[in-house]
């Protein structure tokens, strides 16, 4: 292969990796859980801006060219743990005013709002993350270290993206298949009654909200420090819904399932895009691709809820036939 | 002190146009038990429609009614060929929220397919200055006033003193209860989505004629508001969220006169938090109550 087809792969192969992390950490809320978390994007944003501004350095150094507040620029680790602990943190405040004694669909839309305020935000205060135009330039983590250039650098740099796949693929698994997992399904299934048996529902998804903050700062994190930008317009709040289309595509709640859907949703249709003919009006595309998404949200919502992977529920004793599903749920669920 | 009064009379205008766009929000969602996403989808095609009609030179009213009636349209549309088959279905109002998402998505970015991404604006603004006491608007924002007025003014009649408002009411408190003192909730809850899309299309109409330049995401930084006043007002209550779109109006426009002009909606997003903090079920709380979405 030569070089730029190199260069191509590894950038899908980084945006494969980053996707697959993120869909999971939103399918542990709203997959596994059942909140409805529509303001996403932001923590996965979050964690990026804090990746940055952890390795950017001071603001004085670059004469100018872009204005934030803080900047540090500390070794390789630590801009990504520290992605995560702010992703964990903002999880915690987010979610600890957002699920309030708010009506499901009524905290959905107020974590909506949440993520059109923090754009706002960020656009309008331009000394904070230097406004519209984002940061750029953030230096790649150890690149000349040990020799890694160019190419190399690009194939380490995905084997690191994998290699935090994996981690996250292993705890979100063993998550879903504890005695926790269990508590986290009782609370999406029937909440009441999980506070009934004394598993608090408040509790388990302020935990959750944690923990999926947490990995989606860990997605925005590693992906900011390949692409060494990052803008208000890559994280409107219409980005959330490319995630709860994957979880949605590939089956709620089925680990394997997400993973189809993200390489499909991801990557498969931000490729086909581009493969359309060329002479099309860009905005024009970018436009119909949402539609597309949005298409393909009601559709599968309407003739396979279950997704393309359907979550394996196990049944203990006698097999009952009301035992309900999470896409049962959302299809002829409950009113709650 | 004239830097107050100009705000305030700002915020009275900004206030207008909110209680038209909260109360149509929470009427539908009360009597329909779906929250409605793509409600900002129809306030902007609404707006351009408007936009559209008066450039191409139809009266100022004529425009703005039309544009409320194509609002009025499509939301009874989406209603019958989108969300009544899924509620049909049983889908839960968890499940709706995303049906909602979905089409919203869907509506915008046709919008936008069609429009561009770019800004729009309708020029210097039309009409004599009228001079209140010390409180000077333009034309444009004494109709926009009176529009809402009128607006608010029948919703409330309508609401109050109709048989059909009466059903609404009845709809809203308990769907059962209603369909078996033989409402036709299908029919009602039909004509409360025409009567919300109505309200969106004119909320979407005034808001751009009121907006010196805008785009096809007007509209959803304008959903912070709406939120915010439909919840302070207490979820589901119509009058509350008239209340709410007063306050916030005024308190968006003076905070904006004296902070960072683009940051007014933060503000109100500020109080949507702390009436989340001290009071979630909103100021003025009836309902918001657990029952399936009706069909």
């Amino acid at each position: 292969m030569n070089s730029a087809v190199q260069l191509y792969a590894t950038t899908l192969l980084v945006y494969l990796a980053v996707n697959l992390i993120a869909s999971w950490a939103l399918d542990i809320q709203f997959g596994v859980t059942g909140v409805l978390n529509f303001g996403f994007i932001l923590f996965q944003s979050a964690g990026a801006y804090t990746a940055a501004l952890l390795s950017l350095g001071p603001a004085r150094a670059s004469g100018g060219f872009q204005q934030y507040i803080g900047g540090w620029q500390l070794p390789f680790p630590l801009p990504i743990v520290g992605a995560i602990l702010v992703g964990a943190a903002l999880g915690w405040l987010v979610g600890w005013v957002g699920l309030r004694r708010l009506r499901g669909d009524f905290q959905a839309v107020v974590l909506l709002v949440v993520s059109v305020v923090a754009t706002l935000v960020v656009e309008s205060v331009p000394g904070f993350l230097n406004g519209d135009a984002g940061l750029s330039l953030i230096p790649k983590p150890l690149s000349g270290v040990a020799g890694l250039t160019g190419v190399t650098y690009a194939w380490a740099y995905v084997g690191l993206c994998f290699l935090s796949c994996g981690l996250v693929a292993i705890l979100v698994a063993r998550l879903v298949h504890s005695p926790y997992g269990r508590v986290l399904r009782a609370v999406r299934e029937n909440d009441a009654l999980a506070d009934a048996m004394g598993r608090s529902s408040t509790r388990a998804r302020l935990q959750v909200f944690v923990l999926g903050g947490a990995l989606a700062a860990l997605s925005g994190a590693l992906l900011v420090e390949f692409t060494t930008a990052w803008a208000p317009s890559g994280w409107l709040y219409p980005e959330t819904f490319v995630y709860f289309t994957i979880v949605i595509i590939g089956g709620r709640a089925s680990l394997p399932g997400v993973a189809v859907g993200a390489a499909l949703i991801a990557v498969g249709i931000q490729q086909a895009v581009q493969l359309l003919p060329i002479g099309a009006d860009a905005t024009v595309l970018a436009s119909l691709q949402w539609v597309v998404i949005g298409l393909l949200t009601l559709a599968f919502l309407w003739w396979r809820p279950q997704g393309l992977i359907p979550e394996r529920v196990r049944r203990f004793g006698a097999p009952s036939p009301s035992t309900p599903l999470a896409a049962e749920k959302l299809s002829e669920g409950a009113g709650s | 002190m004239t830097e107050l009064v100009s705000a305030l009379g700002f915020g009275l205008v900004t206030a207008a146009i909110l209680s038209v766009s909260a109360v149509g929000f929470t009427l539908q969602y009360s009597v329909s038990n779906v929250l409605n996403l793509a409600f900002v989808s129809i306030m902007t095609a609404s707006g351009f429609v408007a936009y559209g009609l008066i450039v191409a030179g139809l009266n100022l009213w004529l425009a703005i009614a039309l544009a409320s009636l194509v609002g009025g349209c499509l939301s009874a549309l989406i209603n019958w060929g989108i969300y009544t088959p899924f509620i049909r279905r049983g889908t839960s109002t968890f499940g709706m929220v995303i049906v909602t998402i979905s089409t919203a998505l869907i509506g915008q970015n046709l919008i936008e397919a069609a429009v561009g991404p770019g800004f729009f604006s309708f020029g210097v603004a039309t009409g004599r200055a009228v001079d209140v006491g010390g409180l000077v608007l333009t034309g444009d924002q004494v109709i926009t006033m009176g529009i809402a007025l009128v607006l608010m003014a029948a919703t409330y009649v309508g609401l109050e003193y109709t048989r059909l408002g009466r059903a609404m009411r009845a709809l809203s408190v308990n769907p059962a209860l209603a369909r078996a003192c033989g409402v036709d909730t299908g029919r009602v809850v039909a004509l409360a989505w025409f009567a919300s899309g109505v309200l969106a299309g004119a909320g979407g109409a005034l808001l751009f004629l009121d907006t010196a330049t805008f785009s096809v995401t007007t509209g959803s930084y304008f959903l912070i508001v709406i939120i915010a006043a439909a919840v302070f007002g207490g979820v589901g209550s119509a009058r509350g969220a008239f209340l709410g779109a007063l306050i916030l109006g005024v308190a968006t426009e003076v905070a904006g006169a004296y902070w960072i002009p683009e940051l007014k909606d933060v503000v109100a997003f500020a109080v949507l938090v702390a009436v989340l903090l001290v009071r979630p079920r909103g100021l003025f709380s009836e309902i918001a109550t657990l029952r399936q979405a009706v069909g």
